[in-house]
């Protein structure tokens, strides 16, 4: 029924980049999807709702900003809109900031400022014991002040030192955006949940990634049952040959035994035939 | 020894197809199932993609650059034996791949190794048919060339499902046993006495079999001397040592002159809009699965293309003239390329993508055919061999320069008008040769009737065959393998 529009307007003027997000209500009566927000450095910012003109007639509205439920100022830019300017700087000045509009009819609508989200990896990477197993981690689009590696055990996160085992962990940062964390000669042990930790000014990040561990004979099993039943195949199809060979051999005998017979009638009809005319 | 008898047209041929169709499968569709993998693997080695993407193209370059090997290995041992020892050896390049520790190691494991084994898959699967079948082989050569889109549908969804499970060294060992279907698909290719590839001359053999053939032929007139065509390969060969390995008169040959300069000029074109069609869909603003369903979309119209032209080209009314049906297929090709830039939308890349799937299978179905058709089955070892060296540079070059045209001109619709006008050169120029290769090969057989309505003729041994030939039903010489198709067609055409 009723849609929410987003509009979204960059305003660039001399060193300070405010960026501005604009929402249109009335969202979905009551709670509204609102709209995620990504800062990953200081900035200043400006939150708008904007009222759909054919609400305008509406009397009496109450407009009211809240952080998470403390109530902020805020002022009217114009007729059928409301903003607040925001000074983002730590991680306490992100999260939830929504604007309520109360009415006839109540309004509603909630931006979520966040620190970009690190993607893990959903399937696990396999490797083999004896191997190395290489866990990478991305940033889309923005670029982390520093990588962090964590491993997990049991329920605690410790991070990885790879000065401390340079023999055992390599991290290094490929590019700016990416990371891997190379773990030389695994083992069974080192099968678990891994954790990469993207540092970024206003806050950290983490993407989630699964190691497994196989051993050797875990695609060995699959391997030598396929080439069982390839060699299986062969002999059966080789077998059936040699047999349907034999078949034929006898019925080829046969055959030729008639012809021969044939050939001799025929010779013998042939020489009555010329002793007949001459 | 056994008389030599006509293709069966059935019975174990159908066999020997499923056999092909497995094998032709995996030749075509292995390389671009392994892409799953390529992902994994850049950042296990840290190379770049491209890097990584040699190993596709090795492959490839390999199992067609290697196909004059494949000729003359069957021309000396036949189809089974070669293609047994490829399956064998693109089993053992896939395991041993997966204990690779370099890239290095990987080109040539996956790349030389597994490709030279699927090459030698390749060409003895597509010869045996044409030892097997005659009057149904376009149909034969249809279905089995269906097993390319068919192994490509079924390899994608196993080769993400190995790699989940068993990573992809795990996979690549997997992969190397699965492989070894190609022996089992090798097994099934029984050889065949008639038309046999090999060219060697036996001229004192030949005397005496032609008084068998008389007496085997007084009693079954309607049996096609195929063998006659193993005595012709004896006196046309200059060099014979060298020929009886791989057959280089084939260069003097007008309609294998014409059938490799088209498909060299057609491969330039061929490969490329299927590189770019899943990206073409994102850069235009369609969603990475819907454009992977665009190649869904493509490989299951291919499936379903590939028997159905094999049928309508086994077809009375098509088969005297499928260098026609070839080239106008060739050209269909081009002009769905020359449209696409106008399709809007992702209903229209749909609507290309059912075209293209139709047009590709078309060609690919009957790629082997048509040469099968202009050279005669004896002679297509040879001919297949020498033909897929020439395609392999153009095939390699294809997607390259397509990239290219993209990335100087940052835009997708010059690749495939170039695509487009390339294919449709390809396919008009098919076109008219043809038409005057038909008209010469007509004149020819007049010439050649009216020498041997001519009592004071020389005899020389092929005129002394054609005076046996008269003594039965038979209708006129069998010189051509194109006519002696005709005849056969003929023939068949009075019986029905």
């Amino acid at each position: 029924l009723t849609t929410e529009h987003f509009k979204q307007t960059t305003k660039e003027s001399m060193p300070d980049t405010v960026v501005k997000y604009e929402v249109f209500l009335p969202g979905v009566s009551g709670t509204s999807m609102g709209k995620n927000i990504t800062l990953d450095r200081a900035s200043t910012i400006e939150l708008s709702c904007r009222l759909d003109k054919k609400y305008s007639h509406l009397k009496s509205l109450q407009m009211t900003w809240k952080k998470g439920n403390e109530t902020i100022g805020h002022s009217r830019t114009d007729e059928n809109s409301w903003s607040i300017q925001l000074s983002i700087v730590n991680n306490s000045n992100l999260g939830s900031y929504s604007c309520t509009l109360k009415g006839e009819e109540e309004f509603s609508t909630t931006f979520r400022l966040q620190v970009p989200k690190i993607e893990g990896k959903e399937k696990p990477t396999i490797s083999y014991e004896g191997d190395t197993a290489i866990l990478t981690c991305k940033s889309s689009g923005y670029t982390p002040i520093v990588w962090t590696w964590y491993v997990t055990n049991g329920s605690e996160q410790i991070a990885i030192n790879d000065t401390l085992l340079p023999d055992k962990y390599v991290i290094n940062r490929v590019s700016a955006n990416v990371t891997y964390l190379k773990i030389l000669k695994v083992t069974k042990e080192d099968n678990g949940v891994y954790w990469c930790e993207a540092a970024f000014e206003l806050g950290k990040s983490m993407g989630k990634l699964h190691l497994k561990v196989l051993s050797l004979l875990e695609p060995l099993k699959p391997f030598l049952a396929i080439v069982a039943e390839v060699i299986g195949l062969v002999t059966v199809i080789f077998l059936y040959e040699v047999y349907s060979k034999k078949k034929e051999k006898c019925a080829e005998s046969e055959k030729e035994f008639d012809q021969i017979e044939q050939l001799r009638s025929e010779e013998i009809n042939g020489l009555e035939n010329s002793r007949s005319r001459h | 020894g056994r008389p030599p008898s006509a293709p069966p047209d059935g019975g174990w041929g159908w066999v020997v197809v499923l056999g092909a169709f497995v094998s032709i499968g995996f030749a075509y569709a292995f390389p671009k199932g392994l892409a799953i993998f390529f992902k994994e693997i850049q950042d296990f080695f840290g190379t770049s993609y491209s890097e990584i993407a040699w190993v596709s193209s090795i492959m490839l370059a390999t199992t067609y650059g290697a196909g004059p090997i494949s000729s003359i290995l069957v021309n000396r041992y036949g189809s089974r034996p070669v293609v047994m020892f490829g399956g064998l050896l693109c089993g053992i390049g896939m395991v041993s791949a997966a204990f690779c520790t370099s890239i290095l190691q990987l080109y040539i494991c996956v790349g030389f190794v597994t490709g030279f084994g699927l090459s030698l898959n390749l060409q003895p699967s597509v010869i045996i048919i044409g030892k097997y079948f005659l009057k149904k082989r376009p149909i034969a050569n249809g279905l089995a060339m269906a097993g390319s889109p068919v192994m490509l549908c079924t390899l994608a969804p196993l080769n993400q499902f190995l790699f989940d499970n068993f990573g992809w060294r795990g996979s690549f060992l997997i992969l190397g046993a699965i492989l070894l279907h190609c022996c089992v698909a090798g097994a099934l290719f029984r050889p065949i006495g008639a038309a046999t590839a090999s060219v060697r001359p036996r001229l004192t053999e030949k005397r005496r079999d032609a008084s068998q053939e008389k007496a085997m032929e007084m009693r079954s007139p309607t049996s096609v001397p195929v063998k006659n065509e193993m005595e012709d390969e004896g006196e046309r060969d200059c060099c014979e040592k060298i020929n009886q390995y791989l057959d280089f008169s084939l260069f003097k040959h007008r309609g294998f002159l014409i059938y490799l300069i088209g498909n060299v000029l057609m491969f330039l074109g061929f490969f490329a809009p299927i590189v770019f069609l899943a990206p073409y869909a994102k850069h235009i603003g369609i969603d990475e699965y819907s454009a992977a369903f665009l190649l869904s979309i493509l490989a299951i119209v291919d499936m379903v293309a590939r028997p159905a032209t094999g049928i309508i080209a086994n077809s009375k009314w098509v088969r005297p003239r499928i260098q026609y049906f070839f080239s106008f297929s060739i050209a269909f090709n081009g002009t769905c390329h020359l449209l696409c830039p106008l399709a809007s939308g992702y209903t229209g890349l749909v609507v290309y993508s059912i075209f293209y799937g139709l047009a590709f299978g078309m060609v690919c179905a009957m790629l082997f055919e048509t040469l099968m058709d202009l050279v005669g089955a004896a002679r297509f070892t040879s001919a297949v061999g020498l033909v897929t060296i020439a395609e392999c540079c153009t095939i390699l070059l294809g997607p390259p320069i397509g990239g290219t045209l993209i990335d100087t001109f940052g835009d997708y619709k010059y690749m495939f008008i170039k695509c487009g006008a390339v294919m449709v050169l390809a396919g008009t120029f098919l076109f008219i040769m043809n038409y005057y290769n038909y008209h010469m090969l007509a004149k020819e057989e007049k010439e050649r009737k009216s020498k041997e309505e001519d009592p004071t003729s020389v005899r020389t041994e092929k005129e002394g065959r054609n005076d046996l030939n008269k003594e039965t039903a038979l209708n006129g010489p069998e010189l051509e393998p194109l006519r002696e198709e005709q005849e056969a067609l003929k023939k068949e055409a009075n019986g029905t």
